[in-house]
């Protein structure tokens, strides 16, 4: 498949610190790929530097083939963005900030404002003042902005800020359908794991401005159980000798087993005279393995933030 | 273009203090003609008094504007004596020469000064209320985009940057001359309902003959000539806010710039580089009124120095707004 955006050797240094590193990362059409790192890591310098806010040191975006450096119009024309917190022009009303943006690029017809508003339920508010809206409204009408020209490429920077439960899942499900039936590329950079987790098809990692990790959340990651037995010492070195790779976990073990494999298992540890109080499918978390991948640290932080 | 114009105009107008300071223009140059018919009403009072006892008022009054333009014609042909003077303006004090001859020969008297056509000759007093309602919309207009936050989105768009910053520029300009028209508008609504029109003429020298000049041709000269101070100062406005994104700074510089402008070319009036400082052209009607800070600089040449410092402004505006990596 042919990517639709393409980050070749993207670097940026200010001040002479070097921020972003030699950065190659390409999306597809129809995918959400999400986009994680500690903070400070580049993701929002990466991210300003794919939408024209940062002029890159070395490297180049390109997008559906266009190098922004060359032709930042056209490369842009097919970008929709969602930069952190959309601020709109708080003094006109929701129409009126969606008719300039429209202006802003070619062929946004007035029936297309329309129908951009009816997709994000913002019909019955739209002509009033973007002052008098929620932080919720503001997002929809910021997704609004970003869909107006149909682009092939949504970009969206902690695009979750600030919505209730109900008003996530309801952005979530609109996004897959766009990626699903419109083709759409979308990169999501959060802080939310949980979030990207339901979110994303792909995730990058990044870490002191450099790609550490690129996967695909569908890949099989090996089926893993949560055993508690004792006598500890007793089970491990039982499930040791069956050629199971056991992990303590809290007050049991970790084991990489294969469904099939749990009745022998569990039948093994009883012969033993094992106590067994618990044998469950265990789900490593992204948080796991993000933490893992970055070294921790800097999770609490980030999470926090 | 016309669309990213057509976005600026309507956030402009879409600001409740847009629509104040189009009342306070109103309101201010309606003070002004105001004041004067009062001053004018004091000062008829007074003579009233004075000629009731001389008894005949009108002969007063003839030998009054007499015996100020005999004392004139003498200023002026003492200034001819001066064999420095460039071959521009000897032509022009020769010019009023004629027209202060042909007055005492003829019995023309010149406008009074509270007459209704004086009012309309020089609308120059809206420029200094235009100019500061200007300064603060050009301050505003590239500033304000980052301190609300909206920079993000405005340039995340398929447009080059400096198109939308031409499109700012634009919108102030023409911001500054729909505020000229507006207060030219009152003060001749004003001139025309509070002042009568005077007995006396507006002559001019063509070169050859003594000929009753237009009033509304010197009017609109005027009216243009007094924009330039409005355009360079927010212009140069509009380059502070946008390279320093702080609207207070651009409004506090420029208004220091205007009222400081006058003291400093005075300071250095008698050096070679008064010249060629910004403060001695801004005020292009001195040309019409004579009143000429600087010797030896003339309308083409204040224009020339007028457009150098604006492209300095502008390119300056243009490269930093271009090359800004946007972070806030």
């Amino acid at each position: 498949m042919k990517p639709i955006v393409e980050l070749k050797n993207l670097s940026k240094s200010i001040g002479g610190k070097l921020l972003i590193d030699n950065l190659n990362l390409s999306l597809y059409p129809g995918q959400i790929t999400g986009f994680l790192g500690p903070n400070g890591a580049g993701k929002t310098t990466t991210i300003r530097m794919m939408v024209g806010l940062m002029k890159p040191s070395g490297g180049d975006v390109i997008i559906d083939g266009v190098s922004l450096r060359d032709n930042f119009e056209e490369g842009m024309s097919k970008v929709g963005v969602i930069v952190e917190n959309p601020e709109m022009y708080k003094y006109m009303t929701g129409y009126k900030n969606l008719l300039h943006f429209a202006r802003m690029h070619k062929g946004v017809t007035k029936e297309r404002i329309d129908e951009v508003v009816r997709q994000v339920g913002m019909q019955n508010r739209i002509h009033e003042k973007v002052g008098t809206y929620s932080l919720g409204m503001r997002q929809r009408l910021g997704l609004a902005q970003a869909l107006l020209h149909r682009p092939k490429f949504l970009i969206l920077d902690e695009p979750t800020n600030g919505l209730d439960p109900a008003g996530i899942r309801e952005f979530r499900t609109y996004l897959r359908r766009i990626a699903e039936t419109e083709g759409v590329s979308v990169f999501v950079s959060s802080h939310m794991l949980s979030e990207i987790e339901l979110m994303c098809d792909r995730i990058a990692v990044i870490q002191n401005g450099k790609l550490i990790d690129i996967r695909e959340m569908s890949e099989t990651q090996g089926s893993f159980y949560y055993v508690e037995a004792t006598p500890g010492e007793r089970v491990e070195k039982l499930l040791a000798a069956q050629d199971f790779t056991v992990e303590r976990f809290k007050g049991g073990f970790i084991v990489n087993a294969e469904q099939a494999q749990i009745p022998g298992l569990v039948r093994s540890m009883i012969a033993e005279g094992a106590e067994v109080f618990a044998v469950q499918p265990h789900k490593r978390t992204l948080e796991d393995e993000f933490l893992e991948m970055t070294g921790g640290g800097q999770i609490a932080e980030t999470l926090t933030k | 273009m016309l669309k990213l114009l057509q976005n600026e105009w309507m956030k402009l107008w879409h600001k409740k203090g847009t629509w104040v300071m189009v009342a306070l223009l109103v309101v201010i140059t309606a003070g002004m003609m105001g004041l004067t018919k009062w001053i004018d009403t004091q000062r008829t009072d007074s003579m009233n008094q004075v000629g009731n006892a001389s008894v005949a008022v009108s002969v007063g009054e003839q030998t009054d504007w007499k015996a100020s333009v005999e004392g004139e014609l003498a200023g002026v042909r003492a200034q001819l004596e001066d064999t420095s003077l460039t071959k521009s303006e000897r032509k022009e004090l020769e010019g009023e020469e004629k027209v202060l001859d042909y007055r005492l020969a003829n019995s023309i008297e010149p406008l009074d000064q509270f007459s209704r056509e004086a009012m309309v000759m020089d609308p120059s007093g809206i420029s200094g209320t235009v100019l500061l309602l200007a300064v603060i919309v050009a301050a505003g207009i590239v500033a304000a985009e980052f301190s609300q936050g909206t920079v993000k989105m405005l340039l995340t768009r398929p447009v080059k940057r400096w198109k939308i910053l031409t499109s700012k520029f634009m919108a102030v300009n023409l911001f500054g001359i729909l505020l000229m028209l507006i207060g030219y508008i009152v003060l001749v609504a004003l001139a025309f309902i509070l002042f009568k029109s005077g007995d006396g003429q507006y002559l001019v020298w063509n070169g050859k003959e003594v000929v009753e000049g237009s009033i509304w041709g010197k009017s609109f000269y005027m009216l243009l000539l007094s924009f330039g101070s409005v355009f360079v100062t927010s212009a140069f406005a509009f380059t502070i806010g946008s390279v320093f994104r702080s609207s207070s700074l651009a409004i506090g510089l420029s208004l220091f710039i205007y009222f400081m402008g006058s003291t400093v070319t005075m300071l250095l009036s008698r050096y070679e580089v008064a010249k060629y400082i910004l403060f001695t052209h801004m005020d292009l009607t001195q040309y019409e009124t004579g009143y000429q800070m600087v010797e030896g600089i003339s309308l083409p040449f204040s224009l020339a120095v007028l457009a150098v410092y604006v492209i300095v402004f502008l390119v300056i505006s243009y490269t930093t707004f271009v090359q800004r990596d946007v972070k806030a």
